[in-house]
């Protein structure tokens, strides 16, 4: 490809003819060889690089209009010379260039060829049939019923949930309500069976887990403006509660407490008293004598033995005889007795009866009242929301000033722990993983 | 050994309960999402009754469910709703990560909501068992109203909380049904009378401010958003049985008012709407134009096996609540502006005065027919106590006379606070002012006395001296012209008489257990009568103390 200025583009064949006015100017200067007074040392100079070398003046040198007119006519005039005097020595870069081995170049049969062109040309005709009998293939149909219809349909609105705040609301509790509607007049098994119908709600759902209020009000004390008695006996309540949380804590201190006067144990002491029972000899001889003593009457009265067992024996079957005598007596006599008895025994049975009623009752006032309190419910207990309630210097003057006391908030959340519909929570801590490593930075480190 | 053992825990109460975990495994669900299945439809954890059998041998407090329960949950179609939000959530939070903007619009536009209508049906079968359950209702939706719009809840529940509330107190107002007011230090506490049931709940000030960090905010969310549901069923309840047109339009201008002026908007329809309605200064819109409805007579229909006594306590009673609708007839209210709007606004509205807000002194009102400044305070005793009361104690400047609660109801010999005597009287048609002359020339004759102790004392004895005296002369003088008056003081006496020593006989008849539990009992009651008379020392010690101050700063000022 020719580049460069004007004259060198050009080839050498063309170098004799008639160049074009452009390029006929700098030629027709007025000194030898083109230099002036001012101009320097040819050998010297040097072409100033005027910034990179794909700026503006070099792309419009190359892409500009003169030169790419300069190209258009070197070419034609190129295949007018190659005409005129017919075909050259070719170049020996050309020659080099071409492929000089025997093997063919594979054939593109993509250049003349369709993959499936037969396939494809059948499914076309087929098409166009179809197309004359007026039967269309699907993605045309529905592309065709997308126009017909107008395009695609406007952003629909999303739907609303239970927290709209324009939500309407219908009479739920009359007798066409929308929710039983869908179900009206519908076989009752087939709505059972095909899970339509929803289940019934067990009965003993009904009933609350508490009898406590939903909403207690504050004690009298807790007005904004109270009278001094209320007020008084408001703060009486708190205070109990503060005492009984010191007296708690007192207790705790004081069985912690050492006992003045009481002696440390030191070392010494520690040692002796592990020490005590370790070093006595005295106990170990009589140890010994003990057991060598009941040994030895064990063989004397062997021959005994036969008439002492039998004796015995009879004693005691005579023992036995007696005694069944004496129980039969007894027995009879007994009941002879207890005719005499009756009050007295009636007595007793009125009072093993009463006892027992005392404490069945007992025991169902203890179940009523545990029913009173709040369940345990978790691994929390439930614990009692402190006594609001302000002293005597941050009661308010009047309703401008008064600061409120505690939260509704709070207060509702316990409310409802107290009526075991929720188990008491506490905040979920962070629990680390893994443990903290510290490091010490190098500059640190050598500091201290 | 044959036959099959009969193996621990496998019947019984072992096989009743479930942990939580196990019924949360059961409904494939999260734990946050059970626990809001279980509030939503109202399943509750139960205590069984020997945890050991329960727990299987172990004491550790664990989380039980009745089985029967969670097997009812199963059959509810709100738990696939829960498992689509799962999905849905999953799929956002892919397309937010790999930045798919359209797919993300896509997702958002179909994200699945559901409506917790058929459980309320389920819940409260009838209007009636809807209406026991709305003390916590409305406690909800008042405390959530007043939450700041910053996004922690989510804010469409905080306005439909704002607009359901504002519905409720408007029907309060349509209906005269309020029937205490209390302020507290924790909030205002109201009783309304609903078709029969006394409805309590409890607003919070709306200028407190504090964000408790040991309440479970999603828990009263799921609350919320149940009893919002259950508030709006029944607001729209309500209102048809007063013939009023839900949702609620105000009468007259409707239209008209809710278009903007000058083509301007400035804020939106529903909004101003909404503003408007919570002013809570108009009279709704009827279904049906009622009829002029003032001075009919109830008619008498005599109920079988009610006596007369009966039926006059009601008559009573009505022509009580008709006196209270009546309270403040044609009297107008200058609201200012450091007090508290909405809590005022409603009473006052309530009470059927005119309401309007800034100050009295405008020049360009006419001037208006009574000028008084009372404080708050007033209207709302005013209301407790069913009776206009006397401006003159509630003057700024004064010592405000204490609210006092309307929710206590004392019994015998509990101790009165001499206010609510002097109410008491009031309410009973007596002039309290004769009293109060009485004790002011007392107070008189005892600051220059200075024996206020001793010449009470000694009143009193003469007073029970001249009681004795007369007893003994009505009995002596028995054939005299005051007769007549004489025998039927007699009679009560004898019959008073009478009485005593019937019971004297029976505390002597009675056995030694007996006895000892009676003595027990008087001795509890007696203490109660000492508690209260400890009060009133304490009361009169306080009062003396003040009435010294005043002598002392009187006299500063004299000399």
């Amino acid at each position: 490809m020719a580049a460069g200025s004007g004259c060198a583009a050009l080839p050498s064949s063309r170098r004799g003819l008639a160049l074009p006015f452009k390029m006929a100017a700098p030629a027709a200067s007025t000194s030898f060889l083109g230099l002036s007074l001012g101009s320097r040392d040819p050998a010297t100079v040097r072409r100033r690089s005027r910034g990179p070398r794909n700026r503006k003046k070099g792309w419009k040198r190359w892409a500009g209009p003169e030169a790419r007119l300069g190209r258009e006519i070197g070419d034609f005039l190129e295949d007018v010379v190659l005409q005129q005097r017919g075909k050259e020595k070719p170049l020996h870069v050309d020659l080099v260039l071409q492929p000089d081995s025997k093997v063919p170049a594979p054939n593109n049969i993509l250049a003349h060829q369709i993959p499936n062109g037969r396939k494809e040309k059948r499914r076309r005709q087929f098409w166009e049939k179809q197309a004359e009998k007026g039967v269309l293939p699907r993605a045309e149909r529905r592309l065709r019923a997308r126009l017909r219809r107008g395009g695609a349909p406007p952003d629909k609105a999303p739907e609303k949930g239970r927290s709209d705040p324009e939500r309407g609301f219908y009479d739920i509790w009359g007798a066409d309500n929308p929710l039983d509607q869908a179900l009206a007049g519908q076989d009752s098994w087939f709505l059972q069976q095909t899970k339509k119908q929803r289940v019934k709600r067990p009965a003993r759902l009904q009933t609350k887990p508490s009898q406590v209020p939903a909403v207690e009000v504050i004690a009298a004390g807790g007005s904004y403006n109270p009278t001094f008695e209320d007020h008084q006996a408001l703060l009486l309540r708190a205070h109990e509660v503060e005492v009984r949380k010191k007296r708690a804590e007192d207790k705790v201190e004081r069985q912690l407490k050492i006992p003045e006067g009481a002696e440390l144990p030191t070392a010494e002491t520690v040692f002796q008293e592990q020490c005590e029972g370790l070093l006595e000899e005295s106990g170990d001889e009589e140890d010994e004598e003990a057991p060598a003593a009941p040994a030895e009457p064990g063989d004397a009265p062997k021959p005994a033995p036969r008439q002492e067992k039998k004796t015995e024996q009879q004693r005691r079957r005579e023992k036995e005889a007696r005694a069944l005598v004496r129980g039969r007596r007894r027995r009879v006599a007994g009941r002879q007795q207890e005719l005499f008895r009756l009050r007295s025994l009636r007595r007793q049975v009125k009072r093993w009866e009463a006892e027992l009623l005392r404490r069945r009752q007992a025991r169902l006032a203890k179940r009523r009242a545990k029913d009173a309190l709040p369940r345990r419910l978790g691994p929390l207990k439930y614990e009692e929301p402190s006594l609001e309630v302000q002293l005597s210097d941050e009661l308010a003057e009047s309703l401008r000033t008064l600061k409120p006391e505690g939260s509704v908030l709070r207060d509702r959340f316990k409310s409802l722990q107290k009526r075991s519909l929720i188990e008491p929570r506490e905040r979920a801590k962070f629990k680390r993983r893994y443990r903290l490593k510290y490091v010490e930075k190098r500059a640190f480190r050598e500091v201290t | 050994m044959g036959g099959l053992e009969k193996k621990k825990y496998e019947r019984g109460s072992a096989t009743n309960y479930i942990t939580r975990n196990r019924a949360r495994k059961k409904l494939q669900l999260s734990l946050p999402d059970f626990r809001r299945l279980c509030i939503l439809k109202g399943i509750y954890p139960h205590e069984p009754k020997h945890k050991k059998k329960v727990n299987k041998g172990s004491t550790a407090a664990r989380t039980f469910y009745l089985l029967k329960d969670i097997k009812f949950l199963l059959h509810e179609p709100i738990v696939n709703k829960f498992r689509e939000y799962k999905v849905f959530v999953r799929k956002l939070r892919k397309a937010y990560g790999k930045s798919e903007w359209s797919t993300v619009d896509r997702l958002k536009d179909n994200k699945p909501s559901y409506k917790l209508d058929h459980i309320v049906k389920e819940r409260y079968p009838t209007f009636v068992d809807a209406l026991r359950d709305l003390d916590d209702a409305l406690s909800m939706c008042f405390l959530f109203s007043t939450f700041p719009r910053t996004g922690k809840c989510h804010v469409q529940t905080i306005q439909l909380c704002r607009r359901l509330a504002v519905e409720f107190l408007n029907y309060v107002i349509a209906s005269r049904s309020l029937r205490k007011v209390f302020l507290s230090i924790k909030g205002i506490y109201y009783q309304a009378e609903v078709l029969g049931q006394p409805v309590t709940w409890i607003t919070p000030y709306t200028f407190a401010h504090d964000h408790p960090t040991d309440v479970d905010y999603r828990v009263m969310a799921t609350f919320t958003e149940f009893y919002t549901t259950l508030l709006g069923f029944v607001n729209f309840r309500l209102y048809h049985s007063l013939n009023l047109l839900y949702p609620p339009k105000i009468d007259g201008q409707a239209d008209v008012e809710l278009k903007p002026a000058e083509g301007k908007e400035y804020a939106m329809d529903s909004e101003s709407y909404l503003e408007k309605l919570s002013a809570l200064s108009a009279s709704l819109a009827r279904v049906v134009a009622p009829t002029h409805e003032d001075e009919v007579e109830m008619d008498e229909f005599p109920v079988e096996g009610e006596t007369a006594e009966q039926m006059d306590a009601r008559k009573k009673e009505q022509e009580a609540l008709e006196k209270h609708k009546k309270l403040f007839e044609g009297l107008r209210f200058f609201l200012n502006r450091e007090v508290p709007r909405e809590p005022l606004a409603f009473i006052i509205r309530y009470v059927v005065g005119r309401l309007s807000l800034g100050r009295p002194a405008t020049p360009c009102l006419p001037p208006p027919v009574t000028l008084r400044v009372p404080p708050p305070q007033w209207v709302f005793d005013s209301v407790n106590a069913k009776l206009c009361l006397p401006v003159a104690d509630y003057f700024p400047g004064v010592l405000l006379p204490p609210h006092l609660s309307p929710f206590v109801t004392e019994q015998e010999g509990d101790y009165v606070p001499p206010e609510k005597l002097k109410l008491l009287a009031m309410q009973r048609g007596e002039n309290p002012g004769d009293s109060e002359e009485e004790e002011e020339e007392e107070e008189e004759e005892e600051d220059e006395n200075d024996k206020e102790e001793e010449e009470e004392e000694d009143e009193s004895e003469k007073e029970e001296e001249m009681k004795l005296k007369k007893m003994e002369e009505q009995k002596t003088q028995s054939n005299k012209v005051t007769a007549g008056k004489l025998r039927l003081e007699d009679k009560q006496r004898l019959e008073q008489e009478q009485q005593s020593e019937e019971k004297r006989l029976a505390i002597m008849m009675m056995k030694k257990r007996e006895k000892y539990l009676y003595k027990k009992i008087m001795f509890g009651k007696k203490r109660k009568v000492r508690e209260a008379n400890k009060l009133a020392a304490k009361r009169k010690a306080h009062d003396t103390a003040v009435k010294e101050e005043k002598k002392k700063s009187k006299k500063a000022r004299r000399a």
